[in-house]
Order: structure tokens, then sequence, then C-alpha cells
């Protein structure tokens, strides 16, 4: 046999290979610990821009609370919107799963894609609008010079915020949509959904914090 | 107490040495008591003929437990508090210190007096009196360090940060860079001079230096402007490359820039590149290695150095000047061989006041104030008295008796270039030093 | 279990390093003994080329002036490359990937960590990062290895790709780490109970802890500097209206207690050494658990301490100081612990005793001269000289390197089933424990008179020194060099097979065979004692 891989076929269909060797209960634990130090790892890869943004507010406090008056407080707002209704459809997305009811989670988890789709489409727009007004990397107006300081952190935490976005709709999509779509989720067996779930509430939890910081407080 | 930090400049230092010199006993016999007792245990309890002997299943000792995490925090508090307690008085300068602004720069560090008078690489300083070194760089970190007086503070672009220390001797001492800060990191040192308050007063007030310079001839004090300020770290005057490019046939010459475009180096680029370095950056080197000069410099300083690099056209070799008044005529049309001596002890070419003081403060060789007849230990442990035929031996073959804590580093190079008479000029000089 | 696996039981002779084979069979193995051969191979070629790059800066150094270097510039890649080789892909992956990955299962009764294919992902991101970083060398990053800005977002040798791939190597590190904390929280066998597991998987969870914690912050920090360079970002570039000082304290954030991610799992592993060669349960077994838990909690309180002389506020500077000492007493308690281990044992020398009794004395020196560092009044004397670099050389080479190495000694009949020469072990040891003292007890003295780090060219007053720690520095890799081609002749040529259980230790990783079976124990183990079950109980 030249694959290496371990592949066991005495696992039980609809479980992923690698818990192989734990049994059903051990694996969900591992799985769900593993989850939530990773999301741990998550808030505190945040965490420092939310102490530099609190730091360098602190030295350009005038200029903070200018620079923010240029967002789009209307299109955060959508957002922040689209994002809780997201949350509110995934949170519904593992109560289905819990069921049983695989079309339940592909129905729901759609949802919250639709929704990721929509906060993208905003962002993007957000984006292109600052880039026309010159309040761009690579394309700073020095008119808005001075505005470099929130800008710059803007787009550092909105910019990482949107990749979390795309990475928490692919794993929604791969380990929630795809398996339920083959009827692979059950009352027993529902640890990928839940997951994903997770990650998707600290997608939305994350924007929670950046909403009121970036376009309220400034 | 124990002497390990060296030579006590400021009023504070003994106060750090003797932190320092109490945690160095402590350590020394925590580390010895261990390490002893360990060897001890395994001397004792080794195993024999190659055979295990039956051992107590001890599993541990709350007793012993407390004492030692008791008596290393005990030990510790102490020890925090001796560093605590030197550490206020390095932070806390007195309200009349006298302030002098220093700036860090790749790779030099500039002064300024509140009389505006200004010097490069030379920190001079009344002793007993405390100083404040207000601090701030222009490009990146960079770090003052003056062991003799134990302080360093980092200088930090953007921000103003001090440190003070009041000398308690007087003296030539090194001041370091030690935050890394490039190529040149190693090289960025300064002088700390401290003088004796008369003649520091003396030295603040003298504009002659200032004086001399706006009377030169604009090429020639583009010459000294070189050097003074460290433009020769970086750009060469024979076409060798440094960090910078060689200031060799650099008038009017084209080539390309980093960015592909063309230029000439005429007037405008020249300008243009000390006060914003960064702007046009010639092909094969880097940005940000220069630090701008803007508002280091006058536009007739900037003049004077374009119509000095005008002058290096390769027609005939320039030597960078290191000491402000060149002498023509040395030796040539002193009265007294006295002066003769003299005139050759400063005279550049010979270089001597580059490791020999005449005020009896140590530099890289012994002093000539009070030399003569004075009795030298020598490196081999023998002893010498100071006549004319050692001075003569040690000027024409340097390494033959080094007197005892001194590097053995003057150059072999005086033999044939110093004749008999100038050297017995030197003598007639140094006898005057007592 | 697989049909594979149960094959091995009939028969001594498969096991997990001949049960499948080929190169494409380790490549894709997802068993942690084969990962930590990976680990092991990879993480060797940037110890001998940090390894290279410090020989080469100390022949530079041994006479004052230009000797073999001619440029600053190429003095100061190397010395980036050594800090950036030796912490990011060497020591920090170092003893946890390694000898962590091995290990933890088979101490802990398991088969596999909890989650063996992300262990082997964490391997090739740490490739990836390793890749990053060697193409970065093709412009090669003059910063130092804390790329402190302005200088890292000015100079325009490739900083971004390097910090890139620092940020990649740390993605690694927090898999890894999160992978054993996991595995140790939900895979302990029946009976190995939090009290009953071995101090090297207790340090190593203390590590795990840390690893995931801090990495991230790094992580961001170096993305940052990424931001400020390719856009100006305006965040720690002074001319933009950013602060460095805060750089610096992101940086440190992570990069104080990745001191702890170095030498913690070092600790661990004299933790296990020193009762099985005295015959003597581990002395206060409790306290050292406690203690490695202790010394990873402050440790995420005392990172300005690099800063003292930073700009940072007298307040904070002596808040951090004295926080810091709270990192020395843990310490203190588990050199007394060790050393108590020895009393009425019955000591046998082999060479892992030697090298953890060696380590027992670099870290007293480490420890102390920590001390210094640790007081607001000489550090502000010691800050970035000699002092310094000596210090943390004891620390993390006579620290996490000699506990590598001592492990690697130590565990070697397991990980290879065979056994290596003493008398060359020996001859190596004596090498590199004469020749590192030899190269860093001169640059302790070199800090008291006061020369900076980090200098191409130095005044000629403090030559000999210099010239004194050359030697020791090439004795010191001679040592390193016999050492480990000892080991590595052995591993391919090596007659002498070695038992299952060498040592007569009690501990659970030696109940199975050498070489270890693919998943690790024929049947799955019951734990009913303690880690260190020597010695007689009196009955008096």
């Amino acid at each position: 046999m030249s694959n290496a891989a371990i592949v066991d076929h005495n696992v039980p269909p609809g479980e992923p290979p690698h818990i192989h060797h734990m049994d059903t209960p051990t694996a969900y634990g591992a799985a769900k610990l593993g989850m939530w130090l990773f999301l741990a790892t998550e808030i505190l890869l945040f965490a420092v821009m939310f102490c530099s943004f609190a730091i360098m507010r602190y030295y350009h406090l005038h200029e903070f609370h200018e620079a923010s008056h240029h967002l789009d407080l209307r299109a955060g707002a959508l957002n922040t919107a689209i994002l809780l209704f997201s949350s509110y459809t995934a949170a519904v997305a593992v109560t289905k799963a819990q069921m049983g009811d695989n079309r339940g989670v592909v129905k729901n988890f759609t949802y919250s894609l639709l929704c990721g789709f929509g906060f993208l489409i905003v962002k993007s727009y957000e984006y292109t609008h600052k880039a026309h007004e010159g309040m761009f990397p690579f394309v700073w107006n020095s008119d808005f010079y001075h505005y470099k300081n929130f800008l710059g952190l803007y787009f550092c935490m909105t910019g990482l915020h949107a990749l979390h976005v795309i990475i928490g709709m692919a794993i929604m999509f791969w380990y929630g949509i795809r398996p339920a779509r083959n009827n692979r989720f059950s009352g027993k067996y529902y640890t990928p959904v839940e997951l994903s779930a997770l990650y998707w509430h600290l997608v939305d939890l994350i924007w929670i914090y950046l909403f009121p910081l970036l376009y309220l407080v400034g | 107490m124990l002497g390990l930090l060296g030579e006590q400049g400021s009023d504070f230092a003994h106060k750090v040495d003797y932190a320092h010199d109490v945690v160095t006993i402590i350590s020394v016999v925590c580390t010895v008591l261990i390490v002893g007792v360990m060897l001890y245990f395994a001397v004792i309890y080794r195993q024999r003929n190659g055979k295990d002997h039956e051992t107590p299943a001890i599993e541990g000792n709350n007793t012993l437990e407390v004492i030692w995490t008791v008596f290393p925090t005990l030990v510790c508090i102490w020890v925090a508090w001796l560093g605590y307690d030197s550490f206020v008085d390095l932070r806390t300068p007195p309200a009349n210190a006298m302030e002098v602004n220093v700036t860090g720069r790749k790779w030099a560090w500039d002064f300024q007096y509140s009389n505006g008078k200004k010097t490069t690489s030379e920190l001079v300083v009344p002793v007993g009196e405390p100083v404040k070194l207000i601090m701030t760089s222009r490009d990146v970190l960079h770090s003052f360090f003056v062991p003799v007086m134990r302080t360093k503070m980092d200088v930090i672009p953007g921000r103003y940060t001090q440190e003070w220390f009041r000398p308690i001797k007087t003296g030539d001492f090194q001041v370091f860079c030690t935050e890394y800060c490039g190529n040149e990191h190693s090289k960025m040192m300064a002088r700390l001079k401290v003088l004796p308050r008369a003649e520091f007063e003396r030295w603040l007030a003298d504009d002659s230096e200032a004086k001399k310079l706006a009377a030169m001839k604009p090429s020639d004090m583009g010459k000294q402007l070189y050097v003074a300020k460290s433009c020769n770290t970086c750009h060469s005057l024979d076409g060798s490359p440094k960090v910078g490019p060689s200031w060799l046939k650099l008038y009017n010459r084209q080539g390309t820039l980093t960015n592909g475009q063309s230029y000439v180096a005429d007037h405008n680029y020249i300008k243009e590149s000390i006060l914003n370095p960064s702007a046009k950056i010639v092909s094969g080197y880097s940005a940000g290695m220069m630090p701008s000069y803007d508002g280091q410099i006058s536009d007739v300083e900037i003049e004077s150095i374009i119509e000095f690099i005008k002058t290096v056209d390769g027609s005939q070799k320039i030597e960078p000047e290191v000491t402000l008044p060149k002498r023509q005529d040395a030796g040539a049309s002193a009265a007294s061989p006295a002066d003769r001596g003299k005139a050759l002890f400063q005279d550049s070419a010979n270089a001597c006041s580059g490791c020999h003081s005449i005020d009896g403060s140590r530099m890289s060789g012994p002093s000539f104030k009070g030399l003569w007849g004075r009795k030298e230990k020598l490196a081999d442990g023998t002893e010498v008295s100071v006549d004319a035929a050692y001075i003569k031996e040690s000027i024409w073959k340097p390494q033959a008796k080094v007197v005892a804590g001194y590097p053995p580093i003057m150059p072999g190079i005086y033999e044939g270039k110093l004749s008999e008479e100038n050297i017995n000029d030197i003598i007639e000089y140094i006898k005057t030093l007592q | 279990m697989s049909a594979h696996a149960s094959t091995a039981h009939g028969n001594d002779e498969v096991n997990y390093l001949n049960w499948k084979t080929g190169i494409w069979s380790w490549l894709t193995s997802t068993d942690h003994k084969r990962i930590c051969f990976l680990y092991l191979f990879a993480i060797m070629i940037f110890f001998i080329g940090g390894g290279i790059a410090a020989l080469i800066m100390r022949t530079e150094l041994a006479f004052a002036g230009p000797t073999i270097i001619k440029d600053p510039h190429l003095y100061n890649i190397l010395f980036t490359m050594h800090g950036v080789f030796m912490i990011f892909l060497f020591v920090v992956p170092g003893i946890p990937a390694t000898l962590g990955n091995f290990l933890i299962p088979l101490m802990i009764g398991a088969k596999d960590v909890a989650f063996p294919r992300l262990n082997l992902f964490s391997f090739y991101v740490y490739v990836i990062g390793a890749l990053i970083g060697g193409y970065a060398m093709l412009n090669p990053v003059d910063t130092g290895w804390t790329f402190y800005a302005p200088y890292s977002t000015t100079t325009n040798t490739s900083v971004s790709l390097m910090v890139f791939a620092a940020f990649v190597l740390g993605f690694s590190s927090i898999l890894t780490g999160l992978n054993f904390i996991v595995t140790i929280h939900q895979l302990r066998a029946p009976g190995m109970t939090w009290m009953r597991l071995p101090v090297f998987v207790w340090a190593s969870y203390a590590t795990a802890v840390i690893q995931t914690v801090a990495t991230p912050v790094v992580g961001m920090t170096l993305l940052l500097v990424i931001a400020e360079r390719a856009f100006g970002a305006g965040i720690f570039d002074p001319t933009k209206g950013g602060d460095p000082v805060l750089m610096e304290h992101l940086f440190w954030f992570y990069s104080h207690p990745v001191v702890y991610i170095m030498v913690l799992p070092a600790f661990g592993v004299v933790g296990e050494i020193i009762p099985v060669f005295s015959r003597k349960p581990l002395f206060g077994y409790k306290m050292v658990v406690i203690s490695s838990m202790a010394i990873a909690a402050v440790g995420f309180i005392v990172w300005a301490h690099h800063m003292f002389v930073a700009g940072i506020s007298d307040f904070s500077a002596k808040f951090f100081s004295i926080v810091t000492f709270l990192v020395a007493i843990p310490t203190a308690v588990k050199v007394f612990n060790w050393v108590s281990t020895m009393y009425k044992g019955s000591i046998s020398f082999k060479t892992p005793m030697l090298y953890a009794m060696a380590f027992v004395f670099l870290f007293m020196v480490a420890g102390t001269t920590g001390i210094y560092l640790a007081m607001l009044g000489v550090d502000v004397y010691y800050h970035d000289t000699y002092f310094v670099v000596a210090h943390f050389h004891y620390t993390i080479q006579g620290g996490a390197v000699i506990g590598l190495i001592a492990a690697l000694h130590f565990w070697f009949p397991k990980m290879t089933g065979k056994i290596y020469s003493e008398r060359m072990a020996r001859i190596a040891f004596a090498f590199l424990f004469f020749g590192f003292n030899l190269t860093f007890i001169p640059q302790f003295i070199l800090g008291m008179d006061g020369m900076p780090r980090r200098y191409y060219d130095y005044p000629v007053q403090y030559q000999t020194l210099h010239t004194i720690s050359t030697i020791g520095a090439y004795l010191n890799g001679f040592g390193y060099t016999f050492a480990l081609v000892n080991l590595l002749w052995t591993a391919k040529f090596g007659k002498v097979k070695a038992p299952r259980n060498p040592y007569n230790s009690t501990s659970l990783e030696w109940q199975t065979a050498s070489p270890p079976v693919h998943e690790n124990f024929e049947t799955t183990p019951v734990v009913d004692h303690d880690p260190y079950n020597y010695g007689t109980h009196s009955h008096a």
C-alpha cells in the first residue's frame, strides 16, 4: 500500500476519517475545544489592531473624529444588520442539524452565504467610493493626508475582517452545505455545522465591535 | 566594591555599581551553592559497581518548598529595591541642569548648546554640573550610551527623550550608539569631553571656528564640512563606493536613478539630495540610508560643499582633514625648538594629537603632560624612565617599549618622516608640558 | 484498528519506522512520530545555517577592524539571518514540534495527537514559511530579528517577505500548540489523571498555551509592518504619525513569552531525565507543575523589561521590573526541586544525565544574570550590550538547545530503536559544554566593559575577550557537529538494538516497543501509578 494516508474503513459513514482513534464523544469534545482555542487566537489577532487603534486615537484624537465622519454610516449600519441576520440563520442551521434536518441546514446556511455576499458588495462599494475620494491605500490624496492614521487602521481592520468573511463563507459551504446536501448530518453527528456556525458568529462578533469603533466613536 | 563596571564618571555611578555588586555576590554564592550541592549529591550518591542501590521514595517536602519559595522572594524584593533605588536618580534630573540638544542620525551625533553653538560627534560639558540631554532622531532609532556615566536612553524619531548625568571628573570618554541603526552602526560613536568649568566657558564662548569657516574660500569650507557633517562616513573622495556614491568626479556626472530616469549631478540635484536624500536615488544605491540635512545645514554651507565637490575632479589626490586649523608651515618658521615641536605635534600629517593628550587625560596613548622624566611601567613588566633616547625609540620604533595598559597600535610610519632634528623639537615641546 | 496495525501485534520487527516505506510515505504521514522526524530534519537545516552564520560573525569579530567581512551590511545580514533562523525556524519549533510531537501521545497513552491531519498540515505550513523566508534571503534582510520600526519600515531589503514568513511560521506554531492542548485534554489513557502526567507533558501544555495565546499578537504586528511598508498605514512610522515604541510593545508581547516557549519544554526534559538516572521520584512534583504554569502566566505581563531605555514612562518601567522578578521565583523552585531529586539517589552518569546536570549549571548562570537585567538601574547600563547577548545565549542555547540535545540522547533508543556510542556522546558533550562557556563568559565581561551589541567593528581594547570568545565558538560548533553526527550515524548504521526500556524507567513512553508500533501501544494502556515510581517506601 503506497498511499500512507490513514484510511479507516471501520469508521461509521458520515464521520471524518481522521478521528478514527477517538470515540465519538471524545472527537466531538476535541473538535469543539480546538475550535474555541482557534477562535481565541483570532480574537487576539484583532486585539492587536484594537490596541493600536486606541493608542493612535489618543495621539490623533481630532483627526480620528473628523476622519470617521468621512465613513458612510448608512453602509456600515446596513452591513451590521446583514451580519446580524446571517448570524441568526447560522444559529438556526445548527438547530436544524441537531434535528437531522439536512435540508434546513442547506437552506439556512445559504441565507448566511447570501448575506456574506451582500456584506462584501456593500464593503466593496465603500472601498471604491473611498478610492474615488483619494482616501485609499496607494492613491492617497494629499488633502486627506492627516486622516492617514485613521484610514490606515480602517483599511487594515476592515480588510482583515472582510478576509474572515470570505473564509467563513468558504467554511460554511465546504463543511456545512456540501455534506448536508449528501444528508451527512444527524442528531448524533453535527459537529462541522456547529463549528462552521461558531466561526461565523466570531466574524459577526468582530464586526459588532468594528462598526461602533470606526463609524460611530471615531 | 568590586569595580566590575570600570571607571565611574558620574555621581550616581557608584549607586548603580553598588546594586550591581550586591547582585553579583548573591548570584555567585547561589550558583556555587546549588551547583556545589548538586555535585556533592552526584559524588556521594553515585551508582557503585554499575548496580543500583536501594533509594527512598521521597516525593517532596512541604517545609522545604515553602522555604525555597519564600527565601528567593525576599531576596528578589531586596534586589528589586536596589535596582529601583539606583534608577530613580538616573531619571531625576535637577532643575538647574544645563540642557544640550542631541540629534541622532545615520550615523553621527549632533549637539547644539543654548547659545547656538553646534558640534558633531563631540559633546563638551563642564565637570561637576548636571547636564541634561534633550534627544531626538532624524531617521531611525538610536540609543545614546555613555558607559562611564552609567546612563543610556533610546533616541526616537518624532519624539523627545532625555537623560542626564553630573560628571565627577574631567577627561575624554566614549559614547556609543547602542540601538541598531544600519550599516555604520558600529561607527556611530562620539566623544564626551568633560572640561573644568572655566575652560568649558571659554570653549562655549569661542566662535572662532565658526568665524574661520565663514572667512574661508567656499571650497575649503566645504572640505571642512565634508568631515564635520560626517559626509565622509558614506561618500569617498577616491572613487571607491561606500554607502553612498563617491564624490570623485561627481559634479555634472550623468547616470540613471533607481526609478529608471536619468539624472545630472548639477547644483540642483546635489542640493536636493542633501535636503531630501530619498527623492532621487542613484541606481545601485539604497533609499533611506542618508538622513535629511534639512534644517541642519545652511544654504551657504550647501554652496560651499558643492564648490568642494567641484574640486574633487581627480586632478589631485585629496585627503580629508580632521582638525580644523591646518598648519601649512609646521616647524619651519617657528622661533624656539619647543614651538617647532608644538607645531609638529599639532600637524595633522603627524596626528600625534589623535592619541596623545597634553592635559593628562587618557587617550589611546600616554598623555604628554608630565611625560618627561616620568617612570613608566612597560607591558613586559620592566620599568623605564622617559628620556630623549626612549622618546626617540618610541617614535621611530613604536612597538619596542609599549607602556603597560596601552594597546600597541601606534603606526611605525615616523622613521624617515620625522628627522632627528624634528624629534629633538618634539622633546623640547614635551619638556614644556609639566 | 486497521489491518496494518494488527499485523504488528505478532511481530516485533514491524514498527512505525518500517510499517510503510518510501519517502512519500514519510512526507504524507499523519503519524505523530514520523512528523517528529520531518520537523527534526527541517529544523536542523536552519540550525546548521544559523550556526554557520554565527561562526562567520565570530570569525569577523575575532580581531578589531575588518577581517573576513569587508562590508558592514553583510555583517548585519548575517546577524539577522542568525537570529531569524535560530529563533523562528529552529528553537521555537525546536522541542515542541519534534519531541513534543513524538512524546506527548506516548506519555499520555494515546494513539496519536487529537488532529493528526492538522499536525501534518502545520508541518507544511512551517515548510511554506521556511521557503518564503529562504526566498526573502535573495535580498537579505538587515533589520535584526526584532524588525524594529522605523528601520524595518524604511530599509529597502525584503522585510515584507521575511516578516510574512515569520507570520506563516507563527501560524504553524499556533496550530501545533492548539493540537497539543486538545490532545492533553481529551486523549489521556484510562487512569492517566492530570496529576499523573509526566512533567514534560505539563511543560508542553504550558508551552502550548503560550504558543496559542501569544503568537497571534506578533503575527498581526508583523502584518501591520507589511501594511506600513506597502501603503504607509501610519501606525509605526513616526514620519507618518505612527509610534515606533508601540511596535516594540507589540513585538515583545510575543517575543518575551516566546522565550518560555523555548525553555519550558527543556525544563520538562530535565524533569524527566533526573529522576530516571537518580532512581528517585521527582522531588516536589506538584510544585514543579505549578511553577511551569506560573512561569507561563507571569511571562505574559513582563514584556516591557526589554524596553527600560526605550522611552517608556518611569511608572511602567518600575511595574515591569517588579513583575519580572516574579519569574525568578518559580524558576528557582524548579532548580531546587531538580537538585533535591538527586538526594539519596542512585545516580548514574549516562550522557543525558550529564546534559541535565550541565543544564542546571547553565541555567543558574542564565537565571542569575537575568536578575541584573530585571534591575532597573543596572539594566540601563547593560541594555543592548554583550552582557545581554551572553545572558540570552545562556538561556536559549544553554537552556533550550542543550535541553533538545539532552532529549535527543535520552529518547534516542525509543525513537530509533538503537543505542548510540556512550563514549562518543560524552566526548561531544565535553566539547559542547566547554566551548559554550568559553564563548559566552568573555561576553559577560565585554558587557561589563560596555561593549554594545550588533557592532561590526569595535574599539581595540575589547579585542582579547573577543578572540577568546571566537575560539570558544569553534569548540562549541565542533561539539554540536560531533554530537549530531554521532546520533545520525547510529540511527543509520548503528547495530546495537535498544530494548523496550533501556533505563528501566517507569513512565509510560518506555512501556511499549522500541521503536513503538504504528499506533504506539499494542493495547490501550491503563495507568495506575505516578510517572516517577522509583525507590522504596519506608514502613517506619
